[in-house]
């Protein structure tokens, strides 16, 4: 390891495992999108047929290819955690800034947190996608409005500490408006921590996405979704089909996982704090 | 540090061997022992809802277990007496008269008379539940052991509901009857669990042949929890799903019992336009068309439905009541002609586009099957249809939705549905005009003056025989009928064979065709069963 370190500096190496992981994500995404649906047919003379060179994940109970079922499934994923992700953000950014406004917003939205915050994840997340009719609207509705409020949290702090800043204080002075403040010493700051926070909350996405689903809360059956693949799995891991469930839930943990180093080198990259300590 | 992890590592490894060894020893002592009892374990699931009030429908797929019925049906569908001696009908067929055993107790040891079999007939009635008891006016006891039914209009079918529905004792009826149910059945409800099991004794006043075993436990199970209780060797029956079957499991043998329990698609009949009451909208366009309803029945491979989505558990169906007294022979075609398919969409103006999807006047062969999400065998089905629909070159594509869903959707689209009874009144609900939606009962909108002549002819016939015979013609009369040989409002596919792995000591005897559910119909003849010699 430490040859491999001394190759290059630190952000060259964080910037190597960035475009890395990027790439790796792009792969699963124009692949999911470059399988059409006749890929998908059914072929009732290779139903369960355990992995081999032909179909590396196996087939399934029809006949259909997991491998492609699998990508198919880590697309739509990535899909809706990336709506959902963007939407949490975006709600994290407008609290930050209603935050910004006065003492009582600051304790209104505080207050908001913590209360979104002392309700487990998934009990919210089930309670809203349900409410507001599920499919795939409720499952995007219901990630969006529960993954904001640690963000809002981080991006509240950093606000507060750029509102004190003097050069903030001078523009106060100067007759500015709020809101010209917030657009251009705000805004300008919270963005890279935004951006960070944004990918770091994909991995959350998805796996709520994938778990409310599994538990038929979520996508409908008709959206080879990954929860939906492994969802179904279940009911013939009895009788020894294990490739159905393994190769699926290990695409998307991998695929979790990559974004998590995604997000992680590119805190070390835009964050001083962090890039210190790597 | 490492070597630490070593050791750990190794005890916790012979921990575990250790336990497991252990556990595996105590199995198979336990079934030594449970051998040759007289005590069985049954994970068949199924646990009612509305508990086991005959009144509100419990027993009417099989039987009721715990109350005995007034008439029954044997092994081939031929009625015998159970609780009657005898039974009479007037000439006009409206006057029901039905003499009753004096030899019968309830399981608390009370008589059981006329008046039992008045007061569960009239709550029946009045309980607004699956059972439909309209067409009778009044049920009096003639003496205490003589009963006369009395009915608005002469209905053959009657008959059926004496089949059907379970004598409760008048003088332990109440709220909490179905949680406590008292009957004169062969089996007393001792202890029921709700979400767990019950388990039943010997109703020790039961007036039939005494059963061999003296003490049942139903245990309530998910399908994969009985498929690994019969692995282990703890229970002596257990139902199980068709991807289970062909796994082989020490010391259980697979039964394998036919049945009408089918599955099909139903077509809307009617153009689209109206709506119901309930702003549901009524009709498709597309299967209103009768040649495209024909082509999908001749088209469709229903042997391959058998052998792909379940496993070859089961047969083709041809009609709702495939191998039942009243079922019409000549409703079994010849499928899988593709060739045939498609001369019939040619003729009847159905073109292919370049898109191989047929058109005809600005309208795409084109629709969405539904099925109810959660239902694997029936989302199978659903799309294993779709595939075959391609090469006639229509466009099918296929959606899970929630029962509720459904209700609303369910006039307008194809579903994937099922049924299946004892009771030949099913085929009037499914395609009388005066039942067109009427709940899921003719959800297609179909209507046939001819057939409708013929299902009131055979309401009305006196005798078993004579309405069979109408109720065969209302299938197909060689001109018309509500079979894919006429009007083909649906597109019957297969019948599932009901799947138990039983005890390979167990003797269950010869089953009759099972109905609609899998689970209760098995104990039918559960007083007969006993371990083999």
């Amino acid at each position: 390891m430490k040859g491999i370190m001394k190759r290059g500096n630190l952000r060259q190496l964080t910037i190597a495992q960035i475009v890395a992981a990027i790439l790796f994500l792009l792969l699963i995404i124009i692949s999911g999108f470059l399988i059409g649906n006749d890929k998908l047919a059914i072929h009732l003379d290779m139903k369960n047929t355990a992995p081999s060179i032909a179909h590396p994940f196996g087939t399934d109970w029809l006949g259909r290819d997991m491998l492609v079922r699998t990508l198919k499934g880590l697309t739509i994923s990535l899909g809706v955690g990336l709506l959902a992700a963007i939407l949490s953000s975006l709600i994290a950014l407008a609290f930050s800034l209603i935050a910004s406004w006065n003492k009582r917003m600051d304790a209104f939205i505080t207050w908001l947190i913590d209360l979104f915050l002392s309700v487990p994840h998934l009990v919210l997340l089930i309670l809203i996608s349900f409410a507001v009719g599920g499919g795939f609207k409720g499952v995007v509705i219901g990630l969006s409005l529960t993954h904001w409020p640690s963000l809002t949290r981080l991006l509240r702090g950093e606000m507060l500490q750029i509102k004190s800043a003097e050069y903030v204080g001078i523009s106060r002075q100067l007759g500015k408006s709020r809101w010209w403040i917030a657009r251009h010493h705000l805004i300008a700051h919270l963005l890279p921590q935004l951006f960070v926070g944004m990918v770091l909350l994909f991995p959350h996405a998805i796996l709520h996405e994938a778990a409310i689903t599994f538990l038929g809360f979520g996508l409908s059956t008709e959206q080879p979704a990954i929860g939906i693949v492994l969802s179904e799995s279940m009911r013939y891991l009895s009788t020894g089909m294990w490739w159905l469930a393994f190769f699926p839930g290990l695409s998307l943990l991998i695929m979790v996982g990559i974004f998590d180093i995604l997000g992680k080198n590119m805190r070390k990259l835009i964050d001083p704090f962090h890039g210190q300590k790597g | 540090m490492k070597r630490n992890v070593v050791f750990i590592t190794l005890t916790l490894v012979l921990a575990i061997l250790l336990l497991s060894a252990c556990s595996s020893a105590s199995e198979e002592g336990n079934q030594d022992s449970e051998q040759k009892k007289d005590e069985l374990i049954l994970a068949i699931g199924g646990e009612p809802e509305d508990g086991f009030d005959p009144t509100t429908g419990w027993g009417r797929y099989g039987s009721p277990l715990f109350q005995s019925t007034l008439l029954k049906y044997d092994k081939n569908f031929n009625i015998k007496n159970d609780l009657a001696t005898d039974y009479d009908i007037s000439k006009d067929g409206k006057t029901w008269t039905v003499n009753l055993r004096d030899d019968v107790k309830f399981s608390d040891g009370e008589a059981l008379t006329a008046d039992d079999v008045v007061f569960t007939f009239e709550t029946a009635k009045s309980s607004g539940s699956v059972i439909d008891l309209s067409n009778l006016e009044k049920v009096e006891s003639v003496n205490d052991h003589s009963v006369q039914f009395t009915l608005v209009e002469p209905a053959s079918t009657f008959i059926y509901l004496l089949v059907s529905t379970g004598i409760v004792p008048e003088h332990a009826y109440n709220d909490t009857y179905n949680e406590n149910p008292i009957g004169s059945g062969p089996f007393t409800l001792v202890q029921w669990d709700k979400g767990q099991q019950i388990i039943v004794e010997e109703n020790p006043y039961y007036y039939g042949e005494r059963p061999f075993f003296k003490k049942l436990t139903f245990l309530f199970l998910a399908e994969d929890a009985a498929f690994a209780a019969a692995k282990a060797g703890e229970v002596d029956v257990v139902s199980v799903p068709p991807t289970f079957a062909k796994e082989a499991v020490a010391g259980m043998e697979l039964v394998k019992l036919d049945t009408v329990d089918n599955r099909g698609v139903m077509f809307p009949y009617v153009p689209a336009g109206e709506v119901t009451d309930t702003g549901a909208p009524i009709g498709n366009d597309v299967t209103a068309d009768i040649a495209i309803r024909k082509a999908i029945n001749i088209g469709v491979d229903r042997q391959a439905f058998v052998d792909g989505v379940i496993e070859g558990f089961g047969t083709p169906a041809y009609s709702v009541a495939d191998n039942m007294p009243w079922w019409n022979l000549d409703t079994v075609i010849e499928d899988n002609d593709v060739e045939q398919a498609k001369q019939i969409l040619d003729e009847a103006g159905w073109i292919e586009n370049e898109n191989g999807i047929r058109e005809k006047d600005g309208l795409t062969a084109a629709f969405t099957l539904l099925y109810p999400a959660g239902d694997q065998i029936r989302q199978s089905l659903s799309i294993l249809f779709a595939d075959m629909m391609k090469p006639l070159g229509i466009d099918v594509s296929t959606e899970g939705k929630s029962w509720n869903e459904l209700e609303n959707l369910m006039y307008s689209n194809p579903v994937m549905m099922g049924w299946g009874s004892h009771d030949p009144i099913e085929m009037f609900n499914l395609y009388s005009s005066g039942t067109r939606g009427v709940g899921y009962y003719n959800a297609n909108y179909y209507a046939n003056d001819v057939v409708d002549e013929y299902m009131s002819q055979a309401l009305h016939a006196k005798t078993e025989e004579e309405a069979n015979s109408y109720w065969q013609k209302a299938q197909w009369d060689g001109e018309t009928g509500f079979s894919e040989q006429g009007d083909a409002p649906w597109a019957w596919l297969v019948n599932i064979q009901h799947l138990y792995f039983v005890n390979e000591d167990l003797e269950i005897g010869e089953q009759k065709i099972q109905p609609h559910g899998h689970g209760w119909p098995v104990t039918d003849f559960i007083e007969q069963w006993h371990w083999k010699e």
